[in-house]
């Protein structure tokens, strides 16, 4: 490869001029491509083979896929997949509902539309817990102001303990999570709405179409392949979501809102179970990258920046 | 067109243009809140938010005393500086190796250089706590354990992908022609590298900085794996055990969070004539 280099280069440049380029070429590759190495590349590789053995870290014994079969045929498993699946996806829907309404409302040139974008961002800036700390308060079940409402409108009649009931913990996680996390989906659509050619609205006006056909008309056809990016590479974002559960109910009450990056993090650290733990870490690692491939074949995002 | 379905289309419209904007304000609220909230804490005494047995949505009574039973009571300004430290050294790499590594990928030409460019996006959708297990087991046989390097090693990890992308992106609206022109006066590649490229690019490698930044001062998973001293906590891992703790208020809590907000908001705001479009768009995982 670097003959090649060496080569496409000297046709092009004199020879002094050649070498400096091979210089550069090395001082500006190589530390990217060492790092990528030693902290993506032999980390994960180092997981993979970890996940074949029990116990490797004490007392390495290969059990091939033994990790993987007890894994896979515990009972909550399947509970754990669900929970996994039904976050991302409530999460990733709310987002996108969320962040195209706002981004709708804001394209419109709503009077203080500017002061509402420079808003969105806030979530963002917030660190993930500081927003676990502002929903603790809203949903707390003695001082927050959710339950204070609910009972002033006599909605309830009791105060609920939203994060420590299991019927009301994952949807609690799920506020704060779309909290945190719509902007991504709400930035992509607006900057993709502004790119809309204004004239086409004109002209179905002036056609007579109503709002609601020249949205579904206009605006949902030109939003179709950013919804879909959206909802790949969020909902593959939320899947693998570990900091602000963790932070909201540790997985629980009764591993209510257990998703499987928790139940690695548990493995790992509380039943240190490195095999158990690095398994589940390569089933989502597949998971994750059977969406990656849909995202690539599809989207094709690396012409980005390769092309 | 008759006259009728002409009004009739503009009431519509009228109908549309209320249903976002009941919308706009439902979510602003929703938004905003517990921004509000979080502040109103922090900057009142208990017994004056909490008079009558009902949060008080109103402001009546400013005080710094919250902070400043947060500072006696915690060990909040060591994590405060620990995390500076930690968040900063990992800016500094992760920028470094994007901006060497956006340049080189813009100007050279390699067999598998797209395979490189999945790669980099795949690390990027990765889970930070599946390369956390493995790092624990390499940085525990290596030694690495409680220290910083380690810790900013897995922080540069998770920053590094979207920095590379940002800046490989940015080094392309940058044109070549700049720098021929300054080689055929006589100056190294180094020199105009140096002279005229990085001026022109620092939109860019701000927006990646800015970027990182955020993600170190934010994470809370490789933190919580790498470090098991409390004395080298960061402020997220050391203010995520004030919860539990009784003597530690709703006042103090929200006081910690004002604090935790303050740097990226600073930031953001001496900077953001530096932010690039492309910063909204792919950096807020």
């Amino acid at each position: 490869m670097v003959s090649r280099i060496q080569s496409t280069i000297r046709s092009r440049l004199p020879t002094g001029r050649a070498n400096w380029e091979l210089l550069v070429l090395f001082i500006t590759l190589a530390p990217v491509f060492i790092f990528f190495f030693v902290i993506w590349v032999i980390p994960i590789t180092y997981a993979i083979a970890l996940s074949l053995f029990q116990s490797p870290v004490q007392d390495p014994e290969l059990v091939l896929f033994g990790n993987y079969i007890e894994l896979l045929t515990e009972d909550a498993f399947q509970q754990f997949f669900l929970n996994s699946a039904f976050y991302a996806l409530s999460t990733t829907l709310l987002s996108l509902i969320l962040g195209l309404g706002l981004a709708l409302a804001i394209n419109k040139k709503l009077r203080g539309g500017f002061a509402l974008r420079t808003m969105m961002i806030f979530p963002y800036l917030i660190p993930t817990i500081v927003v676990v700390f502002m929903w603790k308060f809203m949903l707390d079940q003695n001082v927050g102001i959710v339950n204070q409402a609910l009972l002033d409108l006599e909605l309830i009649e009791g105060p609920i303990a939203f994060f420590a009931t299991r019927r009301w913990a994952m949807s609690s996680v799920i506020v704060t999570s779309v909290w945190k996390y719509f902007a991504f989906a709400f930035f992509i659509l607006l900057g993709r709405l502004q790119t809309i050619d204004p004239h086409l609205y004109e002209r179905a006006r002036t056609e007579g179409a109503t709002t609601w056909q020249a949205f579904r008309d206009i605006t949902i056809p030109h939003l179709r392949d950013t919804i879909l990016i959206i909802v790949l590479v969020r909902g593959i974002w939320m899947f693998n979501k570990f900091d602000i559960i963790w932070l909201s109910t540790k997985g629980g009450p009764l591993n209510a809102t257990t998703t499987f990056p928790i139940r690695v993090y548990e493995l790992a650290f509380f039943e240190i179970e490195f095999g158990s733990a690095t398994a589940l870490a390569t089933i989502m690692f597949i998971i994750l990258s059977t969406g990656a491939v849909v995202y690539f074949r599809y989207f094709n995002p690396e012409q980005e920046v390769t092309a | 067109m008759t006259i009728d379905r002409l009004s009739h289309s503009k009431i519509q419209r009228g109908v549309g243009r209320m249903l976002l904007y009941v919308f706009a304000l439902v979510s602003t609220l929703f938004i905003m809140l517990p921004i509000y909230i979080m502040i109103i804490l922090a900057i009142q005494p208990s017994s004056v938010v909490f008079a009558g047995g009902r949060v008080n949505i109103l402001i009546s009574d400013l005080t710094l005393g919250n902070f400043i039973e947060l500072i006696e009571t915690t060990d909040t300004v060591q994590y405060f500086l620990n995390s500076l430290i930690v968040a900063g050294s990992s800016t500094v790499l992760s920028t470094a190796i994007a901006v060497t590594a956006g340049y080189g990928l813009t100007r050279f030409q390699f067999r598998g250089k797209s395979y490189f460019a999945r790669g980099i996006l795949f690390t990027y959708m990765f889970s930070p706590i599946v390369l956390a297990i493995p790092l624990y087991i390499i940085f525990f046989s290596l030694g690495l354990l409680n220290s910083y390097f380690g810790l900013v090693l897995g922080l540069t990890a998770i920053s590094t992908p979207f920095a590379v992308w940002l800046m490989w992106q940015y080094f392309q609206s940058i044109p070549i022609s700049l720098e021929e022109s300054a080689w055929t006066r006589g100056a190294s590649q180094l020199r105009a590298l140096w002279d005229i490229v990085l001026p022109v690019a620092r939109p860019g490698y701000i927006s990646a900085a800015i970027f990182s930044f955020a993600v170190s001062w934010n994470d809370f998973t490789m933190v919580r794996v790498v470090i098991d001293d409390a004395n080298k906590y960061t402020i997220t891992v050391g203010a995520s055990l004030f919860l539990g703790r009784t003597e530690i208020g709703w006042g103090e809590t929200m006081a910690v969070a004002v604090l935790m907000c303050l740097p990226p908001f600073l930031i953001v705001l001496f900077l953001q004539n530096y932010l690039l479009q492309g910063f909204d768009i792919g950096g807020l995982e």
